[in-house]
Parts: structure tokens; sequence; C-alpha cells
């Protein structure tokens, strides 16, 4: 019997403070690039070990090596150049990205197979390959040289569609490519959906979307059409009131659910009853077998103690769900 | 013709200088006291004041430096209000708390007023406060207490009255309600029902103007409902909207207008000549006295540099009209 309640986590982890007075350091020039990695590794290490202690499922690499989900795919690509920094809420800031000319990969190819490749060695889990989708990538940055949104998706979508082939063909079973940005113009969906048909089209893997911080409402049920295998969804965020809005609609057979389960910019880690109240309330809408568990986002924003106990709480309660409804 | 800024403001300046970002950084590593924290948000925001003053603006915010965003303040203020889980506001890559009502409001005061108050002591040009409109702060409030919108809509009604009058002590000369909710295109809100509750909010006894800015979505939807109440200024997003400007430079409104004509989400810089050319056939039906130009909106979603940039552009641009 296969098992059930899937789970994993959405992309990023915290940086450990040995990264961090790295990444520091190297921007001070006061250590080399390879020492770099060498400390980026060591933290995908921690990232490993941790999901592994917890028994997660399905893991990531923790993104150690990027800044931002947007700007580190800006910063290698061509055709873009860095802002200072923009605020996107309480003190986190991003530079965010310029398009200043034609898009593209340049010497870039293959951008996030290496790391990819370094945290599979390290585990006997499957690891998902981590992209950022291309009308995330065109809204969350300045668009200073394209005459339309339109065309610089699409020149984005066909990046997106390299590099996610390049992860497919380095092994990866998991592609996810993050479309947070995705129900900011519910006018725009058709595009993004458009955009990831061309990222997707015959890529030989599970794919996956995660979208949060949204007003699904304006998109539902357009989203059940975006061209990936697992919709991974925030809802704890807001108390759950995404699956009221989920309810009013058939849950589509052909996809899966990644249900976001504690809320990220909380510094309060749930309790094990809160969330599985959220988690027996989405099984009344999503058959089991297309019900994965996860947090709401990228945990990069917690203290590692904070990521660390949410992790925890979540892997009990549906440990819990298990035991009690006698399922793998 | 004048000029204004429409709410926030870069918390990072550009150049050299103190910096919030830092500021808040090292205080949370326990680098820096209380008191060096605050004081760098007032350095800051006298230096925002000061490039109001240096770009010959007519009215000016302080910047919103100490703000957390558009709610804060107002969520201080506020009995059995609370600071709630991030939303997307509206379509930007940008996170707010939503304000969480669990109980009755009710107005204690004190945070805005005192921000004001310091900022209105400092500021060379004349001060507003741009604070969260009824209607966008009833549709991105989550409410666990009323279970009725219109016991909400009057009670927030009646508090933002007092904050007004508190307000009005502290040497503001305007509130501008901020409206982004209108504009955008899922606002549900009858014309009528809007009228009347700004109607009522606006206390006849309390010295102070009104504006409303309508941002992010189609301003032109509401011009004939809003110019029917005595505010100050109606501003709108002309770059969201550009038809607008075609209508302001065909209808004479009974209020004053601000065109936001300025991109405050795009870093691309406008040619003043193009600006001009956009702006003159609607002075030319508004009238130079009741034409206001501004950015789009508030300026915090623009990197440092490039706020400043845009903020000068403002000079250049008025001096050059009222040449």
């Amino acid at each position: 019997m296969a098992k059930h309640l899937l789970t994993t986590s959405v992309g990023s982890f915290p940086k450990p403070n040995t990264l961090i007075t790295a990444r520091s350091q190297f921007r001070r020039a006061q250590i080399s690039a390879q020492q770099l990695r060498e400390a980026e590794q060591e933290a995908t290490r921690q990232v490993i070990a941790l999901q592994e202690a917890l028994d997660i499922d399905i893991f990531v690499h923790g993104e150690m090596e990027r800044g931002d989900m947007v700007a580190y795919f800006a910063e290698n690509w061509q055709g873009f150049s860095q802002s200072l920094p923009v605020r996107s809420y309480g003190n986190r800031y991003y530079k965010k990205p310029i398009v200043e000319n034609v898009v593209s990969l340049g010497n870039s190819v293959g951008l996030t197979v290496d790391a990819w490749k370094r945290a599979s060695e390290l585990t006997s889990h499957p690891v998902k390959g981590m992209l950022t989708g291309p009308y995330t990538i065109c809204d969350w940055s300045f668009n200073a040289y394209y005459p339309d949104r339109r065309s610089l998706v699409m020149d984005l979508a066909q990046l997106v569609h390299e590099e996610a082939m390049a992860l497919a063909r380095a092994g990866a079973q998991y592609i996810q490519i993050d479309e947070p940005a995705i129900s900011t113009r519910p006018d725009e969906l058709e595009l993004a959906i458009e955009a990831m048909a061309v990222v997707t089209h015959n890529l030989p893997a599970k794919t996956i979307s995660h979208i949060c911080y949204g007003d699904f409402e304006t998109i539902l049920p357009g989203l059940y059409d975006l061209p990936v295998d697992q919709l991974d969804l925030e809802a704890a965020n807001q108390h759950f009131a995404l699956l009221d809005l989920l309810a009013r609609y058939p849950w589509p057979k052909s996809k899966e659910l990644a249900l976001g389960v504690v809320d990220v910019h909380s510094h309060r880690v749930e309790s094990v009853d809160e969330v599985k109240a959220g988690i027996r309330r989405a099984l009344e809408i999503v058959p089991i077998e297309n019900l994965l568990i996860d947090p709401d986002c990228g945990l990069k924003t917690r203290t590692w103690e904070e990521a660390e106990e949410k992790l925890r709480v979540m892997q009990k309660a549906v440990e819990e769900i298990r035991q009690e409804d006698g399922l793998r | 013709m004048k000029t204004t800024v429409m709410g926030s403001y870069p918390k990072i300046l550009a150049g050299s200088g103190p910096s919030v970002r830092s500021a808040i950084q090292r205080f949370e590593k326990g680098l820096i006291t209380p008191t060096q924290l605050f004081e760098t948000y007032s350095e800051v925001t006298r230096r925002v004041l000061d490039q109001a003053f240096s770009a010959n603006l007519d009215r000016t915010t302080d910047g919103q430096i100490r703000w957390y965003d558009l709610f804060d303040p107002v969520v201080r203020d506020l009995d059995n209000v609370h600071s709630a889980g991030l939303i997307r506001l509206f379509d930007n890559n940008f996170y707010v708390r939503h304000p969480l009502i669990t109980g009755r409001l009710q107005y204690q005061g004190g945070t805005l007023a005192a921000w004001s108050r310091e900022a209105a002591s400092y500021s060379r040009v004349p001060l507003k406060v741009a604070l969260p409109g009824l209607f966008t702060f009833l549709d991105l409030q989550e409410d666990t207490s009323y279970g009725n919108t219109d016991n909400l809509l009057a009670d927030l009604i009646d508090v933002m009255r007092l904050a007004v009058r508190h307000l009005a002590s502290t040497g503001v000369v305007e509130v501008q309600w901020d409206e982004p909710s209108l504009a955008y295109s899922s606002s549900s809100w009858s014309a009528s029902r809007v009228q009347e509750a700004y109607k009522t909010l606006m206390d006849p006894e309390v010295e102070i103007e009104h504006s409303i800015a309508l941002y992010w979505g189609k301003s032109s939807l509401w011009l004939d409902t809003l110019s029917q109440l005595p505010l100050s200024r109606i501003s709108c997003d002309a770059v969201s909207e550009p038809r607008v400007l075609d209508i302001l430079a065909v209808d004479k409104l009974n209020v004053a207008v601000g065109l936001g004509v300025i991109d405050a989400r795009n870093v691309r810089m406008e040619a003043p000549e193009e600006l001009i050319r956009i702006v003159e056939p609607v002075l030319r039906q508004q009238g130079d006295e009741r034409t206001w130009i501004h950015p789009s909106c508030g300026l915090e979603f623009l990197p440092p540099d490039r706020a400043e940039q845009k903020i000068h552009l403002l000079r250049n641009i008025k001096l050059r009209i009222n040449a």
C-alpha cells in the first residue's frame, strides 16, 4: 500500500549562522568562492540531516546558495541588472532585478543542477529541483526593456524550461516551479498558464507549482488548468480559509494538493491539534491519495529552531492521523 | 500647479547615512539600544522631510518611516484590533499584516498623533498623513467579532473621526484616505455607500483637509461619486489608467485633482517633456490652482536612488510648467 499524506517542505530553510558569516565574508572578499561553496554544502548537509531526523518524505535542498528566489536567477542569467534593496515586508528587502536587455541563460545552463546533485548525494529520499516560474520572475522584476509583460514572460518561460530539462536529465523526479505571483492579476492567469505549459512541455518529472499569499478567490477554478501535477498552496496563514474556497469546486482528479499547515511568518509554533484539524478539513475536499502536507512557504524567515519545531509539529500531526486512520 | 507625494518612502536612503534596515538588524542582535533605534527612525524621517523641502513639494507625508505598513499606527491606536498574518498588498510583491478584529473597536490613540506631531514639528513643507481608507480597511481586515459589515463600518467611521480629531492638533493639515481597494478591479462597494460613509467621517467641526487617493486600478470609476464630497483633492493613478487624463481634460471636477503620472512601481524614468504633454490638457480644464501632480502611489516600491530621482522629477516639471 502506498504511503499516504506524504510530507515535504516548500523550498528554503533558514541559513545557519556559519553560512550567514561566510556570505558576508565573501561579499567583503575575505574568503574565496570555493570556501563559500563549502559553507553552503555544510549548511545543506544540516538541512538534509534535519529532514532525515524528522522523517520527512520528499526533501528540499534548502536553497543555501540563494539569497532571493527571483534575484538568484537574475544574478546568473543575462539581461538583468540589480536595483538597490526594495522592501517586501517588515525588515525584509531584496535587490529587485531590472530587465535591461533580452533575457538569456548566458553561461548558466543548468544553474541549479549542481546544488540539487550535491543534496541528492546526501540522502536516499527524493530531493525536489527548485525553480522560480517565468510569470513570477517577470512580476517581481522591473521591466525596463521589453515592450510588454507578455513578451518578457514568454522569453523567461523558455529559459525556465531549459533549466527544468537540465534538472530532469540529471535525475530529478520532482521539479517545483514556484509561481507565487500568479494570483496578482487574474486577467493574466491565462498568460501564466501558457508560460507554464512551455516550462513543463515534455518534462519527464512530477511537476509542482507553489503559490502563496494571493487572492485565490479571483483565480479559482482557472488555476486548476495550470499544467503541473501538484499545486502547493499556503493555508495556515489565513486559518485554512483557503479550504472553504477549494470546497466550492470539485478537486481535479489528476492533481495533487500540497497543503501548507504551518505559518512561516509567525514565531508562534502551532499545536499538533490545530494542524491535524486543518488536515482533516482538507481531507473532506481532496482525496487522501492526492494530498501532501508541508509548511505554507519557504522557512528561511524563521530561526533554525522555529523551523525545526514547526516541521516537527507538522510531521507529528501527520503521523497521528496516519495512525488514527490506519494508514501507512 | 502643485506637487506632492503619496505616502510611503523607502526606509533605506540613497547614498550614505542612517538606515532603518540596519538599525533594526542591530537592535535585534542587541547591538544598539531602544533609544538609538528610535533616533534612527527620527533621523531618517527628517531626511525624508528635508528631501521634500529641497524638491519644493507643496505637501508631503513623513514617508511613513516608522510604520510597519499602512495599517500599523491605526492598529496600534485601536483596542481589539491586532496585526495578524501577512497578506499580499493587491498586485505587489509587498506584504502587510492584515488587521484582525477580535472585539468592538475602541479608540485609544497616541501613536499616530505622536509620530505625526514629531514630523510636523520638523517639516518645512505642510504635512499630510496617508491612512487606510474605510473601504480598503474593510476589504483587507479579518473580522472575528462583528459579523455585520454595517455595524463594523459605523464603528470604524467613529474611531477614525476620533483619530482625525486627534491629528488636527498635531500640525498635520491634511488626511489622505488611501483607497486602492475602490480602484482595484474587484471592488464591489456601491457609490451611495461610499459617499455616505465619507460624509459621516468628515467632521465639519475639525479643521483639517480630507483627500482621497485612488491607485492601482481605475480611478475614473469614482470621480463622479467622490467629487460630490467636501474633499480638498481626489488623487488618481494615471499610470494604471492613462484614460483618466482624457476624462479630466474634458470634465471639470468640483474639487482639486491629483494626477499620479510618475510611475512609482517602475524604475524607468519618465521624460519631463512627455509628462508635461500629458498633463497640460488637464491643467487647462481644471486650472493651475486645482491641479496637483504626484507619483502613482507610495515610493516604497522603488529602490531609494530611483525614488529620490522621481521626487526631483516632480520639482523639474513643476518649475517648467509654472514658469
